[in-house]
C-alpha cells in the first residue's frame, strides 16, 4: 500500500492524525536504527497488506505448505555423500532452525540405497515367516488391525558425524550433525504380532528386507524384536512420507537408521544371521586392530549446541544481550539424564537444563541462558549422560579405542567456537 | 532365561510373556532385577519393562496382551509366494541356486551393464563403490592402517576382497540390487559369471586353484570361496551361543569406545583436559550444500504457471460478475474509457466500491491482467 493511500485510512481516525503525521516525519527525517528517540515502527503505524484484502479462501491448500517466507529451511545434501545419482545417498535435516523435538514430515531426513520407492498401498503385501508355528501374509489393511502403539524416537544414521573421525570437516550444523530426525510414531509392537503367529524357540535372528530397487535387508537381534521393535506405518499423525518408507518401515528405537528397514516387505527369523551387504561392507566400524565391530545397534549417547550455529550465529547481539544456548541431546541406550556445557571447549563443564518432555530414545532439549559479552571467544561443548551409565567421550578417548576409520558411530563431544564477532565455526579439540 | 522367554510365547499366556521379556532376556545380574526400574538390553541400552500399564511414561493397553494372540488377520503364504520372496542367500548356501558362469561371459557382462558405474576392472570412483583394488589377501595386510598415528600413511581398503566376511552377500547384493538402476533383471548364470569376474579381478583362489581368466564357476565351487577377511569382525554372531556372546561385548564399554559411569568413567566438571589438546580447525573441509546455506526469509523467486482466463473467472470472479459486469458485457465500456492501466490498476489493490484486491486471488499481477482483459472483452487472448 502507498503512503497517500494509507493516509487516507489513517484520516479517517481523528485521534490518530497527529501521531500519524509525526511519524511519517521522524520515519522520513531520521534513521531508525540510530535514533534514540524512540521512533514509530512503520509496521505498526502503517497498514499492512495482508491486513486489508482478503487471504486466501480455505480452499486454497487442501494439504497445507509452510509459509512462502520459511523457503530457505530444507533439506539439503552434497555431492560429496552422494552416489548413483542421489539414489545411494543422504539429504540431512536443517536441525539449526528445528524446535522441540519433532522434526516435521518434510524436513525428516532422508536416506536411501536405491532411491525413494512409491509403493502402491493396495499391493502392498508382508510376508512373515521362518520360525514361527503361522506364518503369515497380511495387506496394509490387515497389518493396521494389530492394536497400535504410539512412541517418540529418534532415527539417526549411523554415519552422523562419521565424516569427522580425523578433523572438523563440515562448517554447518546441517551437516556436522542432521543426520538424524525425532518423530511420534504410530504402529504395532513386534511382539504383539509374534504373540499370535507363536516364535520357535530356536530362532536368534530376524532379516528385515525392503521391497525397494536395492531391497535393502539387514539382520536384527530377537531380544530386540522382543524388546520394543515396531511395525510402523503413521510419522507424525499422518502416514509414512515415502522418503520414510511408505507406508510400512521397521522401528527399532535407538538403533541405527539403516536396521530401521523402510518399504518393509518380508521379516524371516532363523537360527543363523545372514550377512547382508549393509552389515558387512557398510555399517561395519573398522577398528585400529584390524578387527570390525559388526552389528553395531544402538546409536550411543550424544549430543550438540544447536544454537547458535555457522548457520544461524551471534552477530546480531549486543554486548549483556541475554541469549538461550540451546541444543539436543539423544540415547539409543535410554533416557537422557543430563548434559553438561562447556565455554572452554571441554576443560570446565556447568550444568546445563533439559527442557519439555524426556522421553527414552528420543531427542531432548537442553538450555542454558546466558550473558553476551560482546569480543569474547566462546568454545561451546556439550556433554550429555543417559540413564544406562554412558557419558560422551572426549575425542582423544574415542579415537584411543576406535582409531580413526571406524566411520560409523561417532558420539565423541562436538565444540562450536564463537569468535570475537559472534560468527561460529566448527572445531574439534584433540591432541 | 532366554529361551524360556520365547517358548513361554508359544505356550503360556502372552501376558505373562510380555511380562517376562521386559523383565528377562538380556539380563546377567539375577535376582534384584525385578525390582529395578529398567533393565540392560542387549546393546547395553535401557529398556523399560510394563508396570502399572505404563513402560517409561507411556501407558499401555493391558487388554492387547490377552487378545492379541486371537487377531491373526492375514493367511498362510503359498508355497510359490514363499518361494517367489524367500530368495535370500546365506552363508552356508542355503538359497544359493543351481548354476554356472565363465570368468570370460563375466567379463562381458560387466563392460555392458556394470562399467559405466563401477570403472574399468571394477576400480570405483565419481562416488562409484570400487569391486576390487588388487589383490584382496595382500590388501586384507591394510586394514590395520590407521590414519590417526600416522596421517601420511595409507587408508584400509574395504573392497569386496579385502574386507567382506562372505561371498554370499556378493552373489545375493548382485542379484537384487545390480544393475542400480534396474536391479533383479540378472539371470542366476549371469550372476555366476559376475561373481567369478569380481573374484577375478579380486585375485582369488577357491579351494587353492586361481580365479582366472579361463575359470568357471558354480554352486559347488562357490561354497567353497573362503574370504580372506573371514574372521576380522566381533562380535561373534555365529552358531547357536551367538546372542550370549553379543551380549557380553556390548556389556564392556571398552569394546566399543564408549565410557560409562558405572564401569569405571567420570564426569568431569573442572581442569578436565590434557596440556597436549589443541583447536583443530576445517582445513578446506566438504563444502558444496545443495541448495545453498541460507536462513534469510525472503519471497522466493516463482516461476510464472500460465492460469486459464476462463477458469480463474469460473472460480474466483463469477460469484459477483456475474450479475454485474460480466466477462464482454456492454457496462465495461465507462471503465475501459479511462484506459486500461487505469483499470489494471484499480482491479489490483481493489476498489472501494467493493472489487476486492485482485479479486481475492493471490495471482501475480501478469496472470491478473490476463483474466481482467478476458472480464472486460469476453475473449481470451
Ligand atoms: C548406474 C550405476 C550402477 C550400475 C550400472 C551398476 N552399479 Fe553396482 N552400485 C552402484 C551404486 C550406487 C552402489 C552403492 C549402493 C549403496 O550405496 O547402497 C553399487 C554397489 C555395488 C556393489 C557393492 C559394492 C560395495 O563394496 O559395497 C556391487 C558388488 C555392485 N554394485 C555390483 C554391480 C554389478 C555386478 C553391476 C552390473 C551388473 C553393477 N553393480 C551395476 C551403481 C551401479
Ligand atoms: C466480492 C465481489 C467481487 C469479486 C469476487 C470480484 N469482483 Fe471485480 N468488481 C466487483 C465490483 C463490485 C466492481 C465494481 C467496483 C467499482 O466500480 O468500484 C468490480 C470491478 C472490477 C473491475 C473494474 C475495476 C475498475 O475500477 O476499473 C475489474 C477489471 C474487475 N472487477 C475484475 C475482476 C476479476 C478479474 C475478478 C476475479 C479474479 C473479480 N473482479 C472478482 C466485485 C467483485
Amino acid at each position: 500500500m502507498n503512503n497517500k493511500e494509507s493516509q487516507k485510512v489513517l484520516d479517517r481516525r481523528d485521534f490518530f492524525k497527529k501521531t500519524a503525521a509525526l511519524s511519517v516525519t521522524a520515519i522520513a527525517g531520521t534513521s531508525l536504527v540510530s535514533s534514540n528517540a524512540r521512533a514509530d515502527d512503520p509496521a505498526i503505524m502503517n497498514n499492512v497488506p495482508w491486513g486489508q484484502k482478503w487471504g486466501d479462501p480455505v480452499t486454497a491448500n487442501r494439504y497445507g505448505v509452510p509459509s512462502k517466507y520459511e523457503h530457505n529451511v530444507l533439506r539439503r545434501n552434497t555431492k560429496l555423500l552422494a552416489s548413483g545419482n542421489f539414489r545411494a545417498s543422504i539429504a540431512v535435516a536443517p536441525i539449526q532452525e528445528s524446535m522441540g523435538i519433532i522434526t516435521p514430515n518434510g524436513l525428516f531426513f532422508s536416506r536411501s540405497h536405491g532411491g525413494v520407492a512409491h509403493v502402491d498401498p493396495h499391493e502392498y503385501r508382508l510376508m512373515i515367516h521362518g520360525l514361527v508355528e503361522k506364518p503369515i501374509v497380511l495387506t496394509l489393511e490387515q497389518l493396521k488391525r494389530y492394536p497400535s502403539v504410539t512412541r517418540t524416537h529418534f532415527i539417526e544414521c549411523p554415519a552422523n558425524g562419521g565424516q569427522e573421525w580425523r578433523g572438523p570437516q563440515f562448517n554447518s550444523i546441517q551437516f556436522a550433525k542432521g543426520f538424524m530426525s525425532c518423530a511420534e510414531w504410530t504402529g504395532v509392537y513386534l511382539k504383539t504380532i509374534l504373540a499370535d503367529l507363536g516364535l520357535k524357540p530356536e530362532a536368534q535372528w530376524m532379516l528385515a528386507e525392503g521391497s525397494d530397487n536395492s531391497e535393502m535387508g539387514r539382520t536384527i537381534p530377537i531380544d530386540k524384536v522382543l524388546d520394543d521393535a515396531m511395525i510402523v506405518w503413521g510419522q507424525n499423525g499422518e502416514a509414512l512420507r515415502p522418503e520414510q518408507g511408505y507406508p510400512v518401515r521397521i522401528l527399532l528405537p535407538g538403533w541405527e537408521g539403516n536396521l530401521c528397514v523402510k518399504w518393509l516387505k518380508r521379516l524371516e527369523f532363523s537360527t543363523e544371521p545372514w550377512y547382508c551387504k549393509e552389515e558387512t561392507s557398510k555399517y561395519t566400524d573398522l577398528k585400529p586392530t584390524g578387527k570390525a565391530i559388526q552389528h553395531f545397534y544402538a546409536n550411543e549417547v550424544n549430543s550438540t549446541v544447536t544454537s547458535p550455529s555457522p548457520e544461524i550465529d551471534w552477530t546480531h547481539l549486543k554486548d549483556g544481550d541475554i541469549v538461550e544456548i540451546e541444543g539436543l541431546a539423544w540415547s539409543g541406550m535410554g533416557t537422557i539424564k543430563g548434559v553438561d556445557l562447556s565455554f572452554d571447549g571441554g576443560k570446565n563443564y556447568v550444568e546445563a537444563k533439559l527442557k519439555g518432555l524426556v522421553l527414552p530414545k528420543s531427542w531432548t532439549r537442553w538450555s542454558y541462558i546466558h550473558t553476551y559479552k560482546k569480543g569474547d571467544v566462546l568454545q561451546l561443548t556439550s556433554r550429555a549422560m543417559d540413564d544406562a551409565g554412558y557419558i560422551q567421550p572426549t575425542i582423544d578417548q574415542e579415537v584411543s579405542v576406535m582409531g580413526v576409520e571406524a566411520v560409523y558411530h561417532r558420539n565423541a563431544v562436538e565444540t562450536w567456537e564463537v569468535n570475537a564477532k559472534g560468527e561460529v565455526n566448527h572445531v574439534q579439540i584433540r591432541s | 532365561m532366554f529361551k524360556l522367554d520365547r517358548k513361554l510365547i508359544i505356550t503360556a499366556s502372552t501376558a505373562a510373556a510380555v511380562a517376562l521379556f521386559t523383565l528377562g532376556c538380556g539380563g546377567s545380574t539375577g535376582t534384584t532385577e525385578s525390582k529395578k526400574a529398567s533393565k540392560i538390553s542387549i546393546d547395553g541400552g535401557v529398556s523399560y519393562p510394563v508396570v502399572n500399564d505404563k513402560t517409561g511414561p507411556y501407558y499401555v493397553n493391558p487388554q492387547v496382551a490377552q487378545d492379541a494372540p486371537k487377531i491373526y488377520n492375514g493367511r498362510v503364504p503359498t508355497a510359490n509366494e514363499l518361494k517367489a520372496w524367500n530368495k535370500d542367500i546365506m552363508p552356508d548356501g542355503t538359497g544359493l541356486p543351481e548354476g554356472s558362469g565363465s570368468v570370460e561371459d563375466g567379463e562381458e557382462i560387466y563392460d555392458a551393464k556394470c562399467v559405466m558405474c563401477h570403472g574399468d576392472f571394477g576400480s570405483g570412483g565419481g562416488g562409484y563403490p570400487a569391486l576390487s583394488k588388487g589383490n584382496a589377501y595382500d590388501l586384507q595386510k591394510t586394514l590395520t592402517n590407521n590414519r590417526w598415528k600416522d596421517p601420511d600413511a595409507d587408508g584400509p581398503t574395504r573392497e569386496f576382497g579385502s574386507y567382506w566376511p562372505q561371498a554370499s552377500t556378493l552373489f545375493w547384493y548382485i542379484k537384487d540390487g545390480m544393475p542400480h538402476p534396474f536391479s533383479k533383471s540378472l539371470s542366476d548364470d549371469e550372476v555366476y559369471a559376475l561373481v567369478a569376474y569380481v573374484l577375478n579381478i579380486n585375485e582369488m583362489e577357491i579351494d587353492g586353484v586361481e580365479v582366472d581368466d579361463e575359470y568357471v564357476l558354480d554352486r559347488e565351487k562357490f561354497l567353497k570361496i573362503k574370504m580372506p577377511n573371514r574372521n576380522g569382525f566381533e562380535p561373534n554372531i555365529d552358531g547357536p551361543n551367538a546372542l550370549p556372546g553379543v551380549r557380553a561385548y556390548y556389556a564392556n564399554a571398552k569394546n566399543f569406545g564408549a565410557q560409562n559411569l558405572n564401569q569405571g568413567a567420570v564426569r568431569c566438571m573442572k581442569d578436565c583436559q590434557k596440556a597436549s589438546v589443541k583447536t583443530k580447525r576445517i582445513n578446506g573441509g566438504i563444502t558444496g550444500f545443495l541448495p545453498p546455506m541460507s536462513d534469510v526469509r525472503d519471497l522466493p523467486a516463482v516461476k510464472e504457471v500460465k492460469v486459464d482466463p476462463k477458469e480463474v473467472y469460473k472460480n474466483a470472479c463469477a460469484m459477483c460478475h456475474d450479475s454485474y459486469l460480466a466477462p464482454g458485457s456492454d457496462e465495461w465500456a465507462g471503465y475501459v474509457a479511462e484506459g486500461m492501466d487505469t483499470v489494471y490498476a484499480k482491479a489490483i489493490k481493489g476498489t472501494q466500491g467493493g472489487m476486492p484486491a485482485k479479486g481475492g486471488t493471490s495471482l501475480s499481477d501478469a496472470n491478473f491482467k490476463t483474466v481482467v482483459d478476458y472480464i472486460t472483452t469476453g475473449k481470451v487472448k
